[in-house]
């Protein structure tokens, strides 16, 4: 056990030198600091567009001549553009011409006049998330423009408004910004996982394929050492590229996110030291999971490019949750905490709704996670007692 | 010493070794000597047990190779086929890392990493990441981490091959300087001229069994051939049908 140990850390030691005079390790351990700030802004830049775009709206009007005095009004609101003269509503919005059309029925003018509710109708097809913004700011005035009317009609009758209204509520229209903001902070665990899997990615291919590659994994072997701290030596020197590229990144993600302007945009995203916290805390097993798959991988490919070609596409593994989530939710079970991968899903996403991952659900997910990337070291160490990984394929 | 013991190897149909056996002694210098492809790799791999024989054994200094490789290891110090090295570390670098793979002492593997800097010449490149390395230089590298933990006994795999004649003769100087420690040196060549200037004994081996063994002069002399070439050239030419 301590000659295991001693010659696991000659190994984790030369591969950190190394590793360290690799631009390319340096390179992929820091490509994630280096997109954070720009998927914020990108992502800010998005929500103030979007609130923008959602406070200017093009209202298709139908019978617009039957409450031309409501018309001319919304007309005189701040970003609104009326069109008139939409003669088929239902078959317009159907057909995809608008996405909306404000219907005004032709005894609107009557019940108004006479004081009844007069009725409005808004056709709509409300699969389009701009859709929805839209309209809902369309009924936001058209609700102002009713209470306009209606305190007219109390004081005019002697009434003040204020007695029908017991307590006013301010709203602010925050609800499209806050489900997009969901949306756009999915990217924190993506981030995460995939940095993971990043950080150590040269380094798991370079020691191996590499090695290989270079013509110096025969000699390496050459020296009496147990394969497997030979293997943990390259794993462990992996991991500690990809964990203190996690480590980085959270802390990146923590100050980008204090000093973004997030409220402006109408976003409280409320994760602090203690979520930050969890979500490392949940991801360090994956970190061991994917050097160790990127290790076992990269010994079975041919070449060092073979080697790169794979890794490209497990990099993309953390994506999977993430796509298979679109549909519907990924319910929390208890053998999803099993799969690496899910689990960690499962739990980062916990954390950014607020909720702190439940202590054995991220004890089970780790310990599987961890089980597997030992799994994957063992096979890997076996493959170098291989003739043909050895010495490649051509002998 | 190492003893090789009916030697048998093959890949997929290709028999690479067939039945070879030979001891190389201590203090002496054997050489392994046959054309390409006549299965020398195969067999200085299967000593240092990085390939698995189908048939026959190894053993280095009366330990079986097979059962327990990695003290045979220990005794074996081997320049192989492949002399990759790490092109961002130095070369000093790279003889320290194998010393303390080898379970050598920080103490031990500066002093002994001194000395092999000055027996083969490395002064000038010992401090020079490997990266732009001249065959010769990478070749030096290899040979000081081989030995650095001094081993009894040397394996060397076609240990001049592409070298200039200078790197050629310090070499030769080297294998000599090891056989007078009384160490055991097993070399690979496919070039007569080459083996016969430095062994004690040749092994002369062809499509995979042994042709003809002996020192060269007793070669010259069943051969009946003057020069060492012709007798190479005669023994080897069928395929080694005869021994």
């Amino acid at each position: 056990m301590k000659h295991f140990l001693a010659s696991l850390g000659v190994v984790l030691r030369k591969e950190l030198i190394d590793g360290f005079r690799d631009r390319r390790s340096i390179l992929s351990a820091a490509v994630p600091l280096a997109i954070i700030p720009l998927l914020l802004l990108f992502s800010f830049d998005a929500l103030s567009d979007e609130l923008e775009q959602a406070r200017r709206i093009k209202v298709p009007v139908a019978g617009a001549e039957h409450a031309q005095a409501l018309i001319d009004w919304l007309d005189q609101q701040w970003g609104v553009e009326i069109e008139a003269g939409i003669s088929q509503p239902l078959i317009a919005v159907r057909e995809g011409e608008h996405d909306f059309v404000l219907v005004v029925p032709e005894d609107f003018g009557t019940s108004f006049e006479e004081a009844r509710s007069a009725e409005l109708e808004i056709v709509v097809d409300s699969s389009e998330t701009g859709t929805r913004l839209a309209v809902s700011r369309l009924r936001t005035l058209i609700r102002a423009y009713a209470g306009q009317v209606s305190d007219l009609r109390l004081i005019a009758r002697g009434v003040s408004p204020e007695l029908i209204r017991p307590v006013t509520v301010e709203t602010i229209e925050l609800q499209s910004s806050q489900e997009r903001a969901a949306v756009t902070f999915m990217f924190i665990p993506i981030l995460l996982l995939m940095t993971a899997f990043i950080g150590g990615q040269q380094i798991a291919i370079d020691s191996t394929a590499g090695e290989r590659e270079r013509l110096s994994l025969e000699p390496l072997l050459l020296n009496p050492v147990p394969r497997l701290s030979i293997i943990g030596g390259k794993w462990l020197a992996a991991l500690s590229f990809a964990g203190a590229s996690l480590v980085m990144t959270t802390i990146m993600l923590m100050i980008v996110l204090d000093i973004s302007p997030m409220q402006r945009v109408g976003i409280d995203l409320d994760i602090g030291l203690v979520e930050f916290g969890s979500m490392l805390a949940t991801v360090l097993p994956l970190a061991m999971f994917g050097s160790a798959l990127l290790l076992s991988v990269s010994t079975l490919a041919r070449s060092y490019k073979e080697a790169q070609t794979y890794a490209s596409f497990l990099v993309l593994a953390p994506m999977l949750p993430m796509m298979l989530s679109v549909g519907s939710p990924i319910e929390p079970s208890q053998w999803k905490f099993l799969v690496p991968l899910l689990g960690q899903h499962i739990l980062l996403t916990d954390v950014l709704e607020g909720k702190n991952p439940e202590p054995l659900s991220l004890a089970i997910a780790s310990a599987a996670t961890v089980a597997v990337a030992i799994g994957f070291l063992a096979v890997t160490a076996h493959q170098f007692r291989r003739e043909r990984i050895v010495f490649g394929r051509t002998s | 010493m190492i003893e090789v013991h009916d030697l048998r190897k093959r890949f997929g149909d290709v028999i690479a070794v067939d039945g070879i056996s030979f001891r190389a002694k201590d203090g002496e210098v054997t050489a392994l000597l046959g054309p390409n492809g006549a299965g020398k790799t195969t067999t200085l791999r299967a000593i240092y047990s990085l390939i698995k024989p189908d048939g026959g054994h190894v053993s280095i200094d009366g330990i079986d190779v097979a059962a327990n490789p990695m003290a045979a290891q220990r005794l074996i110090g081997a320049l192989p086929e492949a002399r990759g090295a790490y092109p961002r570390l130095t070369a000093r670098e790279h003889v320290h890392y194998f010393a303390r793979l080898q379970g050598l002492s920080a103490r031990d593997t500066e002093e002994r990493c001194e000395d092999l800097v000055e027996r083969l010449g490395m002064g000038e490149i010992a401090d020079r990441r490997t990266e732009g390395f001249s065959h010769g230089e990478r070749t030096k590298v290899a040979l000081a981490r081989a030995l650095v933990h001094g081993p009894r006994n040397v394996l060397l795999d076609e240990p001049t091959s592409g070298l200039d004649v200078m790197s050629t003769r310090a070499i030769r100087a080297l294998v000599r300087h090891l056989k007078s420690e009384g160490k055991c040196v097993l070399l690979s060549s496919h070039l007569m001229h080459e083996v016969s200037a430095i062994c004690d004994s040749i092994v002369i081996v062809a499509a995979g069994r042994v042709v003809a063994r002996g020192t060269p002069d007793d070669l010259r002399a069943t051969t009946g051939c003057e020069s060492l070439e012709d007798a190479f050239v005669a023994l080897t030419a069928n395929g080694g049908a005869t021994e």
